[in-house]
């Protein structure tokens, strides 16, 4: 199976040097943040990982994993460990963090999945920083493949995904035929959340994303990574949101103590008013 | 509660505020102990101070009306040191915990000795400053008894112990005197210098109120490496490969499997490598290039050095390589009861002396949990021998209270140090010998005597 994951580096919340917006506020002021990959981006590499091999034995590869970003060359940093990881191809779509959309990321993306020909897309429900979630949702339609958005669990078989899908009140399963597009929830990292029809269904994966070994971390150097531009994907760059005006947030206020139980109680019915 | 001196609460009563002293038995059991288990809780009450003023007044009253008292921080120390378990008065610190703002030109800051560790890290890390005062309980351990044990910690190889980044101190003594020891100055030699007495002090010689600190740049871009070793052996020879290697080592931290274990029975855990390893090396360094790191990190695979290991890829890896070291302590206490030894030896004599601590524990543990982990780049060794689940916690402590003797016998053979950061608190006070002469004790005493000498700063705790 070959399937292509998109992934999005976005600010690292827990870094100390927060995101700072001008008095003007309009945008924001990236210089001295820190990056990480989206989780949600990093939890469709894992699931990827775990679709292309037997769980006994990860050090073999069975299929394709190609990554793509967009991004200036500073993101290849966030591709490089992806490789290291245990993808094997990354592409870097050039372009520069403020001049892209869900849209044009998704035509974009549509035009290199012509190209690619993955037998899955897989991406992140949303990335954390603009928590839009609309490309794999625009990319299906665009492309008319199948579509199972926020993936709890995945199970392959032949010619088809079996998506488990956490929604109110339960689990809705879903069965896409490939060629599909696939958007991952947290859980899908859970230790049994993915089966290939290569991994036994008796084993358990480590719970959460796993760390590059170091000597897959020194081979990555040597995997291609490649550099196409944007204008190649999507002649027309157009975007169709524009952002009128960034703000922070308020600043939260401090706690306060209670002596006790009914100080609490009374406080949260009359000064809060949630009871 | 144990009885004070008749009139003391009145008197306290009088001249502080309504909310200044509790004897809630909550207050009282939260208070009366640090993160130690060993001894019941019973303070008489627990004052809490807002000002330098107020301590000096309450001291002022605890020498008249005889009233000993133990100085308490943040309650994460190790030894014993802040507990209450005699009918005391616990001072916390923990309503004095203004900072002034950071003086970015003389990279020094002065805060009340509440300040909690983290937070003052937060204050100055605006300026892209730090105090390089760094562990596990920063959360919640205070200035002063950061400085009133002296406390090491994850980045002692690169920066030393509290000690180097305290510029001044302002202490009170038990008359109420209230001193100020040292400013602001990096070069003041003019004498003895008092400031270092209270420094590692333990509480017995006089309350740190507030604290001119030293700090220093932020570090540079760091890496976190995990590496998975087969021995102990391992993790000194790759300590020699990393002493020369191309960056500033500023954490070399090792911990065996059984560790790591404990730290996924008590949360659920990111595996960062693909197998378990017996001994594990987390290795922190500064300014490494990129291609200079590899090239020493495929050096160490070629020569089968290490045997598996991982890089983080970004900071919140580094955070979660991280979590796993800095977790050990607390999930041992969260899923047993360990009997916690912080011993420092001569580095070159580590191998040496741990192939004779296993016959001990051979000997005095036989199948016995022992938990080991530690900053081993400083010689700085913990041993956490757990106690068995079956066994009785009174019959616990009397078999390790008596292989502790074994132990230390060992360390005093091999140079070392019972205490290397902990302090000695109540917990190593019966082992102080096999570390300190009966001169050098004495000495403390006198110490002692010439600024308390009706001896009611933290009586019985260190000597
Ligand atoms: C998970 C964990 C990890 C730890 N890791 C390390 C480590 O790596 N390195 C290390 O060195 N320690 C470590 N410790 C021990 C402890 O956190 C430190 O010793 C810390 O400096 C104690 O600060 P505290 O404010 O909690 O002091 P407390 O426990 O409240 O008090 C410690 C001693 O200082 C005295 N004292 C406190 N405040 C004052 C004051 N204002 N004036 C005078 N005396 C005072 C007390 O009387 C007592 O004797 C660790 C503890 C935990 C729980």
């Amino acid at each position: 199976m070959k399937i292509l994951v998109a992934l999005k580096r976005v600010a690292d919340p827990d870094n100390a040097n927060k995101v700072k917006i001008p008095a003007s506020g309009e945008k924001i002021d990236t210089t001295g943040l820190e990056w990480k990959p989206n989780p949600f981006d990093e939890y469709a590499l894992e699931a990827a990982l775990r679709l292309t091999e037997n769980g006994t034995q990860p050090k073999v590869r069975a299929g394709e994993v190609v990554v793509v970003t967009f991004g200036p060359k500073e993101t290849e940093t966030t591709l490089r460990a992806a490789l290291a990881t245990g993808a094997d191809r990354a592409i870097r779509v050039d372009a520069s963090d403020d001049k892209l959309d869900g849209d044009l990321v998704a035509r974009a993306l549509k035009a290199l999945v012509e190209k690619e020909k993955p037998d899955v897309v897989l991406m992140g429900k949303q990335a954390v920083d603009g928590d839009s979630n609309q490309v794999g949702q625009i990319l299906a339609e665009l492309l008319d493949w199948p579509m199972a958005t926020f993936a709890a669990t995945i199970r392959e078989e032949a010619g088809a995904l079996l998506v488990g899908r956490e929604v109110d009140g339960g689990v809705s399963t879903l069965r896409v035929k490939l060629p599909a597009v696939v958007t991952v929830d947290l859980r899908i990292v859970a230790p049994t959340s993915v089966y290939s029809t290569k991994t036994p269904s008796t084993h358990k994966y480590n719970d959460g994303v796993r760390f590059a070994a170091l000597p897959a971390i020194m081979a990555a150097k040597k995997k291609p990574l490649v550099e196409v531009k944007l204008a190649d994907l999507a002649p027309d760059q157009a975007l169709k949101v524009s952002y009128h005006g960034f703000a922070a947030p308020p600043a939260r206020k401090a706690g306060i103590k209670v002596k006790d139980v009914s100080e609490l109680v009374s406080k949260l019915k009359n000064e809060a008013k949630v009871l | 509660m144990t009885a004070l001196p008749e009139g003391f609460f009145e008197a306290v009563a009088r001249d502080f505020p309504a909310d200044f002293l509790s004897v809630d038995p909550s207050d009282l059991a939260t208070f009366g102990r640090d993160w130690t288990k060993v001894h019941e809780p019973r303070p008489a009450a627990v004052a809490l101070p807002r000002t330098t003023d107020e301590v000096s007044r309450l001291l002022q009253l605890c020498t008249a009306f005889q009233v000993p008292i133990v100085p308490s921080g943040g309650r994460t120390g190790l030894a014993a040191g802040a507990v209450a378990a005699k009918g005391e008065v616990v001072v916390s610190l923990s309503r004095m915990r203004r900072m002034n703002a950071v003086d970015v030109l003389g990279a020094t800051v002065r805060v009340q000795a509440g300040a909690v560790t983290e937070e003052v890290h937060r204050h100055v890390a605006e300026h892209g400053l730090t105090w390089p005062v760094d562990f596990a309980s920063k959360g919640s351990s205070q200035v002063g008894g950061n400085i009133a044990t002296n406390a090491g910690g994850v980045k002692v190889i690169r920066y030393g112990l509290t000690r180097q980044w305290v510029l001044g101190l302002e202490v009170v003594l038990a008359s109420g005197e209230v001193l100020e020891l040292g400013g602001a100055l990096e070069k003041n030699n003019t004498g003895i210098d008092l400031r270092q007495l209270f420094i590692g002090s333990e509480g017995t010689l006089g309350i740190i109120t507030e604290a001119t600190l030293k700090l220093t740049r932020l570090p540079g871009k760091l890496d976190v490496l995990l590496f998975a070793v087969p021995n102990l052996a391992g993790v000194l020879a790759l300590f020699k490969e990393a002493r020369t290697g191309p960056f500033v080592i500023t954490a070399y931290e090792f911990f065996t499997e059984k560790c790591m274990a404990r730290v996924r029975r008590h949360r659920s855990v990111r595996e960062p490598l693909s197998a378990p390893s017996d001994y594990y090396v987390l290795l922190e360094v500064e300014r490494a290039e990129p291609e200079a790191l590899e090239a020493w990190i495929g050096s160490l695979f070629e020569r089968g050095v290490v045997t598996d290991g991982t890089l983080a890829q970004h900071a919140g890896e580094a955070a979660a390589i991280w979590a796993l070291r800095e977790g050990i302590s607390e999930s041992l206490s969260a899923t047993g009861m360990p009997h916690k030894n912080d011993i420092a030896l001569p580095i070159q004599d580590l191998e040496g002396f741990c192939a004779e601590l296993e016959s001990v524990f051979e000997a005095r543990y036989p199948g016995w949990e022992i938990a080991l982990f530690g900053h081993i780049g400083d010689g700085n060794l913990h041993v956490n021998v757990m106690k068995p689940d079956a066994m009785e916690k009174a019959a616990f402590l009397a078999r390790t209270h008596e292989a502790d003797h074994t132990m230390f016998e060992l360390v005093r053979k091999y140079r070392g140090s019972i205490s290397a950061e902990h302090g000695i608190g109540l917990l190593k006070k019966d082992y102080l010998g096999y570390s300190r002469s009966g001169t050098e004790i004495e000495i403390m005493r006198a110490i002692k005597q010439a600024l308390d000498p009706l001896g009611i700063m933290n009586p019985g705790k260190v000597f």
